[in-house]
């Protein structure tokens, strides 16, 4: 068997600096024996699924966004004659034609009220039912009960693996440096960090003109091209033993002018996609399902800078040649007067942990048993979920 | 106070707080930091003193064969790497005594002590970078002349430091000659001001006091005799290069027909306890601890504590620490970027014993140049690379040593403030525009992102943020830190806040 180990320098060919570096964090690997792959994809900072997949057939919705909404007209790609695809993540259109694309709207884990990333991102990775429930991430509990998950081999270890894939069994990382570079909804924490203090706005306002090689703050521009490199990476980690790959996408926490903002990190999403594909081959595409999810959703309304704030109902994106697509999942709760949460949220309908564990269940025969009491405890999974015929 | 008195004493006073230590409570807690940590033997430089010194002798002699080897051989290459040999070792153990401070300043639990060392090895500059010995010297001179001297009188920490091999190089002290001393006509060489200069300027009475060319002339004269001993690597007094005759220093006069050791100390003794150098020194303490515009009031304090106690440094700190102003206008001062770095690999230190921070540190603070070049010997890109074992772990160890570097060595390095390699006799900058920068910000975001990756996993930021600032956290940097897009960023922006930048 080889070793393998991954050299930053030749992964960043093209890259000149550091301040080139993407803006996403360690890409996560595990192999077993089994011909099927799983990727997931973490979309930190809420990602919101109104803004990707739009309800325009809803009357109420551009009311509601009175700047966000977009209609088929405005440039929104018709999905089924109500939803429709936001044009950031146009180049995913032809997976959607190919039926190798679906959504599910209105899922969430079961975290609900304080709305904190850091917890609504360790329970979607985490799996549990409660905030700190679980210590260990639900895809390396998974690799312990996937029927003959004997091969395991490190890559390299590094920096930070990502809680959704870390726990007791062997799961091989890859970092880059990746995480010098924050992405663009952390400059304006920054901003606001600095705000009421005028040297250091000063220096930052100064950092960001200067945009030296030392500097790695707003690293814009070119971050298709780095997305691209670390699904390419993943793909051919899947090509090789490895049959389950996890990696994040950042940047999605709009609250100020999300119209500009939500387009970086929805065209990451689907060059991820794509190069994945196209990385994988059909005869491997065939066989995988991508899964992307975000911790949360944000608010049906938007909020007075333009943005969005955070939310509940969100929506998980699949991806892959194994999936049954073309078709928007899950039970749409509406957007009308009385069918928010809270009067503010949209109403999440599915857990959607009951998505992924729909995906172990079909691609590694991951037994119910094992998926409601140590994958995802508290969930309630059968044989009939809606989501196993996609 | 604004601010509770752990939180001023700890990040004020010493190197911000650290998880499982107690932050002090009071005055008498941080001024018993001092005889605690003056107690305590440094780490560095790495094997004692002892061993450091007989070190010192064996470069002499590599670097003397060297010399010689180059009259009879002839072959180029060959002594070129022999040269690169000696050079690499030093470089190495220079490397490993600056990471071994770096950890000193994070793990102690006197930081008051470890802060006062840092200010005092910058007051009484020297840099490695002078000379190939100097790497292995200074190490050396922070740990056995500055340090066991910083709480006792300034009058003996000025002598030790002025005596030691590392200035006397530094400041070229070694090669003044009395012009007409027996050695001095002899060589037909003469006086090097440089010492005796930074000695007025610098060292105690500072810069625009009044004190004349012919003081710094005199000064000069006076010192000269003090000089090294090349064999011993040691200090030596030579009265056939010290200048005959009396020297007339601030109106004091020096020296007389026969010159002796006596001489020097003599200046050495008055210039500590005079009145102006007790007003600099109590003002560039009062500077770097408490603002770049300290109260008049507690800078005559200590001055006037100075002059009672003649140069007892802890009654001069003492003063300081007694002064309401000590305790106000929190974040005043910029953390220079040591600073930076300590608090942050402090703060971000949990665990037992020596903590995370320590632990990875410590295991990978040694790798070669040779390895750095092995390393980087390209795949295919973004492919898998077949490498042997023995490649897959050295590529490991690799990637952990420069992980390492750049959260230690390196960013100081990138900061602006590379350990023990001061630009000038002057040291580092200390106002806050010198360090609140775009491009120092940019680095310090960057750092904070690394090390947030690298060490906070199982830190929630919002937990962090209390450990880390307490009640010096500003009500909006709580609510951006909570509200952080992810656990990475919520730990990085805890580290960027002007709260942990300033003190």
């Amino acid at each position: 068997m080889n070793r393998i180990s991954l050299s930053r320098r030749g992964f960043l060919t093209s890259a000149c600096c550091l301040a080139a570096a993407p803006v996403f964090t360690p890409v996560t690997f595990a192999a077993m024996p089994g011909d099927n792959r799983f990727v997931t994809i973490v979309l930190r900072g809420a990602m919101d699924g109104l803004d990707l997949v739009q309800p325009f057939g809803d009357a109420g919705f551009a009311a509601l966004r009175p700047t966000l909404a977009l209609t088929p007209d405005s440039g929104l790609l018709d999905l089924d004659g109500h939803f429709g695809l936001n044009p950031a993540a146009a180049d995913l259109m032809p997976l959607w034609k190919s039926r190798e694309l679906a959504f599910v709207h209105a899922v969430s884990t079961p975290y609900r009220d304080q709305r904190s990333h850091f917890d609504g991102q360790d329970m979607l990775e985490s799996g549990g039912e409660h905030v700190a429930e679980e210590k260990t991430g639900w895809l390396n509990r998974a690799l312990a009960v996937i029927p003959r998950s004997d091969a395991r081999k490190a890559i390299d270890v590094n920096t930070s693996t990502e809680l959704i894939l870390s726990g007791p069994n062997n799961v091989d990382v890859w970092a880059s440096d990746s995480n010098l570079a924050p992405a663009r909804d952390e400059m304006q924490f920054l901003a606001r960090l600095y705000a009421g203090d005028p040297p250091f706005a000063a220096a930052l306002a100064e950092a960001t003109r200067a945009d030296s090689a030392a500097m790695m703050v707003e690293a814009d521009g070119d971050h298709g091209e780095k997305i691209g490199d670390v699904a390419a990476l993943a793909a051919n980690m899947l090509k090789g033993d490895y049959r389950i790959a996890s990696f994040s996408i950042t940047g999605w926490d709009t609250h100020i002018g999300q119209a500009g903002q939500f387009k970086r990190p929805a065209g990451d999403l689907a060059q991820a996609i794509n190069t994945l594909k196209a990385t994988l081959g059909s005869e491997i595409w065939a066989k995988t399902v991508v899964l992307a999810m975000t911790e949360f959703g944000r608010t049906v309304r938007q909020n007075g800078s333009a943005g969005t704030d955070h939310g509940t109902g969100g929506c998980a994106v699949l991806a892959g040649g194994a999936i049954n697509g073309g078709r928007i999942l899950g039970r749409w709760p509406g957007i009308g007067d009385g069918q928010l949460l809270d009067d503010r949220d949209l109403m999440p309908t599915a857990d959607v942990r009951e998505v992924a564990a729909a995906m172990l269940y079909r691609q590694f025969d991951v037994g119910v048993d094992d998926l409601t009491r140590k994958i995802f405890p508290g969930l309630g999974f059968d044989r009939g979920s809606q989501f196993l015929n996609v | 106070m604004s601010l509770s008195f752990p939180t001023m004493a700890a990040i004020r006073f010493g190197y911000g707080f650290r998880p499982g230590e107690v932050a002090p409570q009071s005055k008498d807690e941080l001024i018993g930091q001092l005889s605690k940590g003056a107690a305590a033997t440094p780490d560095f430089p790495l094997g004692g003193p002892d061993m450091r010194h007989r070190a010192i002798l064996s470069l002499q002699d590599q670097l003397k064969q060297i010399r010689e080897d180059a009259k009879t051989v002839t072959d180029d290459p060959t002594r070129r790497e022999m040269r690169k040999a000696v050079q690499r070792q030093a470089q190495q153990q220079f490397q490993h005594d600056a990471n071994l401070r770096l950890m000193q300043a994070v793990l102690s639990p006197y930081g008051f002590y470890e802060r006062l060392s840092t200010f005092w090895t910058g007051h009484f500059s020297t840099s490695a970078n002078k000379s190939l010995p100097m790497r292995l010297i200074v190490p050396l001179y922070e740990a056995e002349a500055i340090r066991p001297f910083i709480t006792g009188r300034f009058g003996d920490l000025l002598r030790s430091a002025t005596a030691h091999p590392a200035m006397l190089i530094y400041l070229d002290q070694a090669d003044s000659l009395g012009p007409d001393s027996a050695g001095g006509v002899k060589r037909n060489k003469g006086l090097n001001e440089n010492l005796g200069r930074e000695l007025l300027e610098l060292h105690t009475l500072g810069a625009g006091s009044g004190y004349t060319q012919a003081d710094v002339t005199a000064a000069a004269m006076v010192l000269t005799g003090l000089t090294i001993d090349r064999k011993e690597m040691d200090i030596a007094f030579r009265p056939n290069i010290s200048e005959p005759g009396e020297h007339q220093v601030l109106g004091v006069s020096y020296g007389g027909r026969r010159r002796s050791r006596e001489d020097y100390l003599d200046m050495l003794d008055d210039l500590s306890v005079h009145p102006k150098t007790a007003a600099h020194i109590s003002r560039k303490l009062a500077v770097h601890f408490v603002s770049d515009q300290p109260d008049e009031g507690m800078v005559s304090d200590m001055a006037a504590a100075w002059k009672k106690t003649d140069g007892d440094l802890t009654a001069v700190y003492t003063a300081m620490l007694d002064h309401p102003a000590a305790w106000q206008n929190e974040g005043a001062k910029a953390r220079q970027p040591f600073d930076f770095v300590v608090a942050g690999l402090r703060a971000l230190n949990a665990g037992p014993v020596n903590g995370v921070v320590g632990s990875f540190l410590a295991a990978n603070q040694q790798g070669t140049d040779e390895g750095d070049m092995a390393a980087n010997t390209p795949g295919m890109a973004g492919a898998p690379v077949t490498t042997d074992p023995a490649g897959e772990a050295r590529d490991k160890r690799l990637k952990a040593f420069r992980a390492a570097r750049a959260l230690g060595q390196g960013a100081l390095k990138r900061m602006g403030q590379p350990t023990w390699l001061p630009p000038s006799p002057a040291g580092f900058e200390e106002g806050f525009s010198a360090w609140i920068t775009g491009s120092q910000l940019a680095e310090r975001l960057a750092w904070a992102r690394r090390a947030a990756a690298q060490f906070g996993r199982d830190e929630d930021p919002r937990a962090f943020l209390r450990s880390t600032l307490a009640d010096a956290a500003r009500d909006e940097t709580i609510r951006v830190v909570s509200q952080a897009p992810n656990k990475i960023s919520g730990l990085t922006l805890v580290l960027a806040s002007p709260e942990f930048n300033r003190r």
